[in-house]
């Protein structure tokens, strides 16, 4: 049970904060019911109560051992007491009406010990819950592996239940917040963090793969490398959560070929090492029928000319032979993505052929649709989808091969290039894993702007890859930490199927909505006002959502803070190992064998 | 045509004067009335607060509510039966420190009594609380019991203000009781404050200067002679509706002092009662019931607790010593 200050509580071993000391803070209120579930205390003169704050009060019950009842403040208030009129609190200033300041805290409950849903009795001293009080009142003693995900208001570390986050109990992640304030990308990032480094999650943490997807800025480029703003103070944070204060250690970045570049150099300004393109060959983009990823606007499915799509797919995955690079078709051989394109368009117009590529029941005016759209695709999918370049030099983003954590930069691809690459780099990665059938190691997939991908109305391929993912993923080790705006404009499914609901600032009709109910009012409140950095998080086995506030990153999050780059990005990927390397000496972190 | 007013006081509290013509306090008062005492009778007018006068920093204001919380019949051995009156009583001080702008409750004592003519009664154990027995003199009739309760109250006030002063006064504070002094006259810098004016002290032609009471105004001090009297005069309070006699208070203070000192005490009361005057949307006694008293009142009345309670809890007790 959970330990109240009246009694002594034989201490638990070795833990940092075993010792319960509480201090009585108030009494609980008559003036209110006091419910099982929730109640009001008034706080003692000299004490005070703060939101989140974690109290515990005990009822003693006849012929039974006393129910220990613990909660979180959810709403705080304070009052003039004999004040009967607003004006009145002119005369109390003034000294002439005799009146008292009342405060009082409404507690939800978070745990009753032993589970017998009593009331408190008013009156009832409430304690203000430390040490292992408040890792039981706020269940942390069940969590057999607790992944730090940053403090409380009162300092102190909270913690997310490690089961519920690789699939044991429960997988995913969701978090929404309104863009720029929210700090949804640094806080999927820290859980990143916490979990390769914590070393909570044992073999499976240090195993785990993450895909991280970066759609703004070149934030998400610079994980390795150290973070030159950090201060003593963000130093003993991270002390205090049990944490490193190092960059990610293994990080491979994906960038874009530059547009019109034959080379294919990676699209990056701020980060010049340790950055590869990936693209796909044609003959990939035939082989593994990529087609249907073109259209992988909601939109598109709605129209009639997705039946062109299949059968195009299905006749390029067919009859395309791989050529020196590109491939070849009905005897020609095709080079670039906008000479497929082109040929695609003039098989379809003419009138012989079109049978042959997209049957014949379809009429003139769904071909041309298809054709205006694929026309349309050509200046944003050429610079990924290419002939040119060496089919054997490796281009492919497969997290498996790939280092811990995988980047792939999507921030200068345009709107439907990201759909592309998403859609494609998910399904591959999600086939992979469908064929290996285990489900470690854990993958990590990490999505911004979710609503895009997988939007509640309408369907896409890349949709159905995401509610496959979320339906299906916490079996096959695939864990989706998927960041929206709005989570009222994501597929239900996939809102449901997370584990973890993460809130940060909202937008105020946003709030409203009932994706956000398990909030309490109070709460859907402050989310309204929350800082950069403050994160409400929602976890299965805990009734309340947790205040978390995480800490500065200890990577760098743009150029003008970034410290020296890690040694191995100064290696390209291309090589495989470093020219200038001495035999027998170590270069790098690895150890490679010389021959 | 006759100007008219309507009486700030809620109608369920009588008048601030009782009266049947409308021309202030009705009875005339059969007191000796000596009104030459700050100024000869012939000159009297009204006086405003010199420029000198300042509030005192502190002032406490006193007071006591009361509640009957049942009405009791005894059944005696002999057969004969008396009433009883099981009543709750609060007496408390509000200390107003106007410099620093705080009032506080600095002392509230609540007092049960058990008022019965019935010699064989004992203290009435009601829950959790005891009603003492007060024992009163005579045939006890049922309509006597009510005032009974009055003494053991002014005792408790009496008790708690000199409490609440640590025993003595400082010289620059102010007292405040509410009602008459009577018997509380020995309480130094004190002064009475009669809400409801019941008689008329002074002669027809001085009425006139009460009537003619600017706000924050008073009258000379005068000197009654009857048993409680003492040096006394009346002051209008500021938030009067305009009638002759709305927002007329009378204060008093006690008879030993010498005329300069209750003649200092007239002023500091015009100095400080303005103050505390209270709004009429706010209290169905404004502005007489001053905003201090209203508070503490509802305090005290909140301290004798639920009144539905504590008659169950009489009506339990009761049918045990059935």
């Amino acid at each position: 049970m959970i330990g109240v200050s009246d009694e002594a509580e034989p201490p638990r071993g070795g833990e940092p904060n075993a010792k319960p000391e509480s201090e009585p803070v108030g009494r609980v209120l008559g003036t209110a019911d006091a419910t099982p579930l929730q109640f009001w205390t008034a706080v003692a003169p000299g004490s005070y109560l703060q939101l989140d704050d974690v109290v515990v009060t005990r009822r003693d019950l006849p012929d039974r051992e006393p129910v220990t009842i613990a909660g979180v403040v959810t709403q705080v208030r304070a009052r003039h007491e004999g004040a009967q009129f607003d004006s009145d609190v002119f005369a109390i200033a003034d000294g002439t009406l005799p009146a008292m300041v009342q405060e009082a805290a409404e507690i939800t409950t978070t745990r009753v010990d032993p589970e017998l849903y009593v009331p408190p009795a008013p009156g009832a001293i409430v304690h203000r819950a430390s040490g292992e009080t408040r890792d039981a009142a706020l269940h942390f003693d069940r969590m057999e592996r607790r992944v730090p995900m940053g403090t409380g208001r009162d300092g102190v570390p909270v913690f997310l239940n490690a089961d519920f986050l690789d699939g044991t109990r429960g997988a995913h992640v969701s978090i929404s917040g309104i863009s720029g304030v929210a700090t949804k990308t640094s806080f999927a990032t820290f859980l990143l963090y916490s979990v390769f480094r914590s070393g909570q999650l044992g073999a499976d943490g240090a195993n785990a793969r993450a895909l991280i997807f970066n759609v703004k800025g070149e934030d998400l480029l610079f994980l390795d490398h150290p973070n030159t703003k950090l201060d003593d103070g963000t130093r003993a944070y991270y002390k205090l959560l049990d944490l490193p204060d190092s960059p990610f250690t293994d990080v491979r970045v994906y960038a874009p070929p530059r547009p019109g570049d034959p080379s294919g150099a990676p699209d990056v300004s701020g980060r010049l090492t340790g950055v590869d393109a990936f693209y796909w060959t044609l003959e990939e983009f035939c082989s593994a029928k990529l087609l249907p990823y073109v259209f992988a606007d909601a939109d598109d499915e709605r129209q009639q000319y997705t039946m062109v799509v299949h059968s195009v797919t299905a006749h390029l995955n067919r009859f395309a032979v791989p050529a020196e690079g590109g491939i070849s078709i009905d005897g020609r051989r095709i080079g670039s993505y906008g000479d497929l394109v082109d040929h695609i368009v003039d098989q379809l117009t003419d009138d012989e052929t079109r049978s042959v590529w997209a049957g014949s029941a379809v009429n003139m005016g769904t071909v041309n649709a298809f054709a205006r759209r694929l026309i349309s695709s050509k200046r944003d999918l050429s610079r990924l989808i290419r002939g040119d370049l060496a089919q054997r030099r490796p281009h492919q983003i497969r997290t498996a091969d790939s280092a811990q954590v995988t980047v792939v930069d999507l921030h200068n691809l345009p709107d439907r290039a990201q759909r592309f690459v998403v859609g494609v780099t998910l399904k591959t990665e999600f086939e992979e894993k469908e064929k290996a059938g285990t489900g470690r190691p854990l993958l990590f997939v990490v999505l911004d702007e979710l609503n895009k991908y997988a939007p509640r109305e309408g369907t896409s391929p890349i949709k159905e890859v995401l509610l496959d993912i979320a339906e299906r993923g916490r079996s096959l080790g695939v864990i989706l930490i998927g960041a929206q705006q709005t989570a009222s404009e994501v597929e239900r499914r996939i809102v449901t199927n997370s584990a973890i609901r993460v809130v940060g600032r909202l937008d105020p009709a946003e709030a409203s909505r009932p994706e956000y109910g398990f909030l309490p009012p109070a709460m859907r409140q402050r989310a309204l006002l929350a800082r950069p950095g403050t994160m409400f998080v929602n976890q299965p086995d805990i009734p309340v959502p947790l205040c978390v506030e995480f800490p500065f990153p200890a990577w760098a999050t743009r150029k003008s803070e970034s410290g020296p780059p890690p040694a191995e990005t100064l290696r390209s990927i291309v090589q495989s190992a470093d020219p200038f390397a001495v035999i027998g000496g170590r270069a790098g972190g690895d150890d490679d064998i010389p021959f | 045509m006759t100007r008219m007013f309507v009486d700030a006081w809620d109608p369920a509290y009588g008048a601030s004067f009782e009266g049947g013509d409308g021309e202030g306090p009705a009875s005339p008062s059969s007191a000796q009335v000596d009104t030459d005492v700050e100024v000869p009778a012939a000159e009297w007018a009204p006086i405003g607060v010199p420029a000198a006068a300042r509030p005192p920093d502190v002032v406490f204001l006193v007071d006591g509510v009361r509640r009957n919380d049942a009405g009791l019949w005894t059944a005696e051995e002999d057969g004969t039966s008396y009433a009883g009156l099981a009543a709750s009583y609060a007496a408390g001080v509000v200390r107003c420190d106007l410099a620093r702008g705080a009032a506080e409750l600095v002392g509230a004592r609540v007092g049960r009594g058990l008022f019965t003519a019935s010699p064989s009664a004992g203290d009435l154990q009601a829950g959790t609380v005891r009603y003492e027995i007060h024992r009163i003199n005579g045939s006890g009739e049922a309509s006597k019991l009510p005032a009974a309760v009055q003494g053991p109250l002014t005792a408790l006030e009496i008790e708690i203000s000199s409490a609440a002063r640590d025993g003595g006064s400082d010289g620059a504070d102010l007292l405040i009781v509410d009602g008459p002094l009577r018997n509380r006259r020995q309480l130094p810098r004190t002064i009475g404050y009669v809400k409801t004016q019941q008689k008329q002290y002074l002669p027809a032609a001085l009425t006139t200067v009460v009537t003619a009471l600017r706000p924050g105004q008073r009258t000379p001090v005068f000197h009654l002679g009857t048993v409680w009297g003492g040096w006394s005069w009346y002051l209008r309070l500021p938030g009067a509706s305009g009638a002759p006699w709305s927002g007329i208070v009378r204060v008093e203070c006690s008879p030993d002092l010498t005329v300069e000192q209750a003649i200092e005490l007239a002023h500091l009361s015009g100095a400080t009662l303005p103050r505390f005057a209270s709004a009429s949307y706010k209290d169905p006694r404004a502005p007489q019931n001053l905003v201090p008293i209203a508070g503490l009142e509802r305090r005290l009345r909140g301290m004798l607790g639920d009144s539905r309670v504590l008659h169950r809890a009489l009506a339990l007790a009761t049918s045990r010593t059935r």
